[in-house]
């Protein structure tokens, strides 16, 4: 039993943590992230299985979190402001060819992020954005401008 | 959201930002941001509180308790973590011993919720009674150091009592933290 509540007080922790890391524009996992997923993992696993190291211990734990994964899977669903809540929403970084400035401040985005977005969707110049998102997952759409 | 999301007709539902269906929510990402800014401070108070020792191991953690009787002085963490050890000193007084011995009475809530698991030195003798245990050990003469090892087992407000058989009563609290 404190097996399978210490598992679902660190899926939480862990979730509230990551989510309050905030997206990192582009996607893609860095040495950086590596650090923490493993490191946090590591502090984490310590706490939920505590001494007891046995196999039933540790399949609890993880059937545990599976199904408290799946539950939320399932309340993201069926509702759009728990999504919201768990995975925010995608933000407009450029909109008619306007930067977005509060976005750019409030997620912190580097313009080296943009750039290397622009490149992936063949745009050659930050000016001929028409829009950019940037979207849950971290990845940034980019639309052309329509005479660009 | 309907029933089916997948059999309902075809309709723009997402808010779009110009010509482009985004399903971006300004308003809910400014509340965001907010919390963000109040759990990162959040997180920095319970930091700084770890390092004061509020959740035990720090300098808020340590007490120390001498009896009215000046027989002996404890050293012990008021606050405690849950199945982590610690170490309780006794510090005895020249007034601890008597008859070449000093007789200290422990309850059983050290024993049990806060988990004694070793006391140093090895008593000559252990006896049970009074809902507790008596441990006796040879001494002589002072400075004399006796250490027991807890490691509590379950998060709580646990009392105890501890006594130098001749001496007066300690009666201490204990906080163990998850």
């Amino acid at each position: 039993m404190p097996t399978i509540v210490h598992a679902v007080i660190g899926y939480f922790l862990l979730l509230v943590i990551v989510r309050v890391l905030a997206r990192r524009p582009g996607s893609q996992m860095t040495l950086f992230e590596f650090v923490l997923v493993f490191l946090m993992g590591g502090i984490i696993i310590l706490s939920t299985v505590g001494n007891d190291r046995s196999v039933t211990n540790c399949t609890c734990a993880v059937i545990a979190v599976g199904l408290l994964h799946r539950a939320i899977a399932w309340a993201k669903s069926r509702s759009r402001r728990i999504g919201a809540i768990l995975d925010g929403t995608p933000l407009t970084i450029i909109r008619r060819g306007e930067w977005q400035q509060e976005v750019i401040r409030g997620m912190k985005l580097r313009p080296e992020d943009l750039e290397a977005a622009a490149r992936s969707a063949n745009v050659t110049r930050v000016e001929d954005i028409g829009y950019a998102i940037l979207e849950r997952n971290g990845r940034i759409s980019v639309f052309p401008k329509e005479d660009a | 959201m309907p029933e089916h999301a997948f059999m309902s007709p075809i309709e723009d539902s997402v808010p779009k930002v110009g010509e482009v269906a985004v399903g971006e929510d300004l308003n809910f990402q400014r509340r965001w941001w907010k919390f963000e800014r109040a759990i990162w401070l959040f997180f920095l108070l319970i930091l700084a509180a770890d390092v004061l020792g509020l959740f035990g191991r720090g300098w808020l953690a340590k007490a120390q308790r001498t009896d009215a009787a000046q027989t002996v002085t404890l050293d012990y963490e008021r606050i405690e973590r849950a199945s982590t050890p610690s170490i309780m000193t006794f510090h005895f007084e020249p007034a601890a011993i008597r008859n070449g011995r000093i007789e200290l009475y422990v309850s059983e809530d050290l024993i049990k919720p806060l988990g004694a698991q070793r006391i140093s030195p090895e008593p000559r003798e252990s006896s049970m009674g009074d809902d507790g245990i008596t441990y006796t050990f040879p001494a002589t003469r002072t400075p004399a150091i006796a250490e027991i090892q807890l490691q509590p087992s379950f998060p709580g407000l646990h009392h105890f009592r501890v006594q130098v058989i001749g001496g007066q009563p300690i009666d201490a609290t204990v906080f163990v933290v998850p």
